[in-house]
C-alpha cells in the first residue's frame, strides 16, 4: 500500500520554509517510500494542493477559538472523489511544528484496526475529566494522526453534518474529537486510539504525567517531539513558537 | 384533573435523600471521583437551588403537566429530580448528559429513583444527535423538556430540529444568563426574549428574570 505524508499550511503564521523543512525531515527519517503533499491556500510547489474552503463559512473569528479546522479536510480523502490529486492508502498527517527523531516507517507499520491520534500522556487524567464538559484540558492532540483511506469518513461526515454546531461549540478540534471520537473513561471503546507512551512527547508540557514532565527537553529516543502549545483555556498560546530549525 | 399550585421554597431532606447524598460525599472522598468534588460543590449552591425552585413555582402556577420530563445537560440532577417528583408528581425523568462522571454521580444522588426506574441518565450530545434514539419507542413522549444550561450550548432550535416529530410536542422550560465571564458560557443571551427566540418558541407561557444570590441574572422562558 502506498504511504502518504500530509501537512497543511494556511495564512502567514508559517512561511513555506517550514513545509520544506518538514519534507526534508521526512526524507531523512523515513526508510519506506512515501508521497508528500501540502494542502495550502497558496499553492506554489509541485507537492502543493489547493486547500478547500467550504468550512470557512462556519468559523466564528470573533469567538477567539483556536480552530485549526483546515487540517481536517484530509479526513475526507476517498470520500466521493474528494481531493482526487492525493494518492495513497496509508496516511500520516504531521503539523509543521514537529521535530522527527526516529524512522517514520514505524507509523506506517502500526496495526490499523483503529486510526491513531496523539494521546497527550503528559495530561493529568483527573484534570482532563474535571474539565470535560468545559471544553478544556483535552487529552488529544491532532499534531500527528495516522489513518488508512476512508477510515476517517465518519468523522469527516460528522463535521460536515454538524458544522454549524461544532464550530460554535468547540474552542478547538481536539476538544471536539475528545467529546465525539474518544472515551477517556474507556479508551478501548474509543474510535481513535492514542499512540503509545514513548512515541510522542511535548516540548512545552513534558512526556508522561506525573513521572517524566520535564519541559524544554529533547528526548531523541522517542519518535516525534511536538512544539504545539495551543491548549485552549490552559493559559498558554502558541504565539511564541519555539524555533525548531534554528 | 385540577392541579394545586405549589409554592415551594425548600427541598425535602428525607432519610432517603440523606442516604443517597451521603454516598456521593463518600464517592468524592475516594480516588475515583475526587476530581469531581469542586463541581459537586458548584452544583449544590443556593443559586442552583433557587433556579430549580423557580421552575417548580412557575410550572405549578401554569398548572402544566410534568408527568414525563427530559432534562438536557441536567448535570448531577441533585435538586431538580427530587423537586419534580415531590412537588410536580413527575413519574419519569430522562437526563441527557455528555459526561460519564456526571452520569454515575447523578445515579448516586438519585439512587432511590434510579432503582425504581423513575430516573435515567443517557450519554448523548443533544445538539448533534437526536435523544429519541436513546430511548425505547414507547418512552419517547415528554410533557416538559427542561434545559437550565442553555448558556453552555448551541441555541435550542437545533435540538428541536433534531427531535422534530418524536417528542410529542413538549413544552420547553429554558434558563440562561447574560453573564459571559465564564469560558464555558458560550451562548449567553441578553434577555428572556432572546432565549425564546433562540428556541423558536412561538407560544410563550412564561418569561421572566431573576437575580440570583450570587448576583447573576437568570432568565427563564416556558413555551412551545
Amino acid at each position: 500500500m502506498t504511504n502518504t505524508i500530509l501537512c497543511v499550511k494556511w495564512g502567514d503564521k508559517y512561511d513555506h520554509t517550514y513545509v520544506e523543512k518538514l519534507k526534508e525531515q521526512c526524507e531523512q527519517n523515513c526508510s519506506v517510500p512515501f508521497n508528500f503533499y501540502c494542502l495550502t491556500d497558496n499553492p506554489t510547489k509541485p507537492y502543493d494542493i489547493q486547500l478547500p474552503t467550504t468550512w470557512d463559512a462556519y468559523y466564528h473569528a470573533d469567538r477567539d477559538f483556536f480552530w485549526a479546522y483546515r487540517k481536517y479536510y484530509v479526513f475526507g480523502l476517498g470520500n466521493n472523489n474528494f481531493l482526487p490529486e492525493i494518492e495513497g492508502e496509508q496516511f500520516l498527517l504531521l503539523d509543521l511544528d514537529v521535530r522527527i527523531h526516529q524512522d517514520l516507517k514505524y507509523f506506517f507499520e502500526l496495526p490499523m484496526d483503529k486510526p491513531w491520534i496523539v494521546r497527550g500522556w503528559w495530561n493529568n487524567l483527573d484534570t482532563v475529566k474535571q474539565n470535560f464538559a468545559k471544553h478544556k484540558s483535552t487529552p488529544l492532540n491532532s499534531s500527528v494522526i495516522r489513518w488508512n483511506r476512508n477510515q476517517l469518513k465518519d468523522v469527516f461526515d460528522n463535521i460536515n453534518r454538524n458544522a454549524e454546531v461544532i464550530f460554535f461549540t468547540y474552542p478547538s478540534a481536539d476538544n471536539y474529537f475528545n467529546h465525539h471520537w474518544y472515551n477517556i473513561w474507556d479508551e478501548d471503546a474509543s474510535f481513535f486510539q492514542g499512540f503509545p507512551q514513548g512515541d510522542i512527547y511535548s516540548w512545552y508540557k513534558g512526556n508522561v504525567y506525573p513521572d517524566d514532565m520535564e519541559k524544554h527537553k529533547l528526548r531523541e529516543n522517542m519518535k516525534i517531539c511536538l512544539y504545539n502549545n495551543s491548549g485552549y483555556g490552559e493559559g498558554d498560546s502558541d504565539d511564541k513558537l519555539h524555533k525548531i530549525y534554528a | 384533573m385540577v392541579k394545586a399550585i405549589v409554592m415551594t421554597n425548600y427541598i425535602k431532606y428525607t432519610p432517603e435523600v440523606a442516604r443517597d447524598w451521603k454516598s456521593v460525599n463518600s464517592a468524592v472522598r475516594g480516588d475515583d471521583y475526587k476530581h469531581c468534588a469542586r463541581r459537586i460543590e458548584d452544583a449544590s449552591t443556593s443559586s442552583q437551588l433557587i433556579s430549580k425552585l423557580w421552575i417548580v413555582e412557575e410550572v405549578s402556577k401554569l398548572k402544566l403537566d410534568a408527568t414525563r420530563v427530559a432534562l438536557l445537560a441536567g448535570w448531577y440532577a441533585n435538586f431538580i429530580v427530587p423537586l419534580l417528583i415531590d412537588e410536580l408528581q413527575t413519574k419519569m425523568i430522562y437526563n441527557f448528559e455528555i459526561d460519564e462522571d456526571v452520569k454515575q454521580l447523578s445515579y448516586k444522588f438519585n439512587k432511590r429513583y434510579k432503582d425504581d426506574k423513575t430516573y435515567k441518565c443517557e450519554i448523548v450530545d443533544v445538539m448533534t444527535a437526536p435523544v429519541w434514539k436513546k430511548m425505547k419507542k414507547h418512552e419517547t413522549g415528554f410533557d416538559l423538556v427542561i434545559n437550565t444550561a442553555c448558556e453552555h450550548m448551541f441555541p435550542m432550535y437545533k435540538f428541536r430540529e433534531l427531535n422534530r416529530g418524536f417528542l410529542d410536542n413538549p413544552l420547553y422550560v429554558l434558563q440562561s444568563t447574560d453573564d459571559s465571564s465564564f469560558d464555558d458560557h458560550i451562548n449567553c443571551v441578553s434577555s428572556p426574549d432572546e432565549l425564546a427566540e433562540q428556541a423558536n418558541l412561538v407560544d410563550v407561557l412564561y418569561s421572566g428574570t431573576k437575580v440570583l444570590d450570587n448576583g447573576m441574572n437568570r432568565f427563564m422562558v416556558i413555551g412551545k
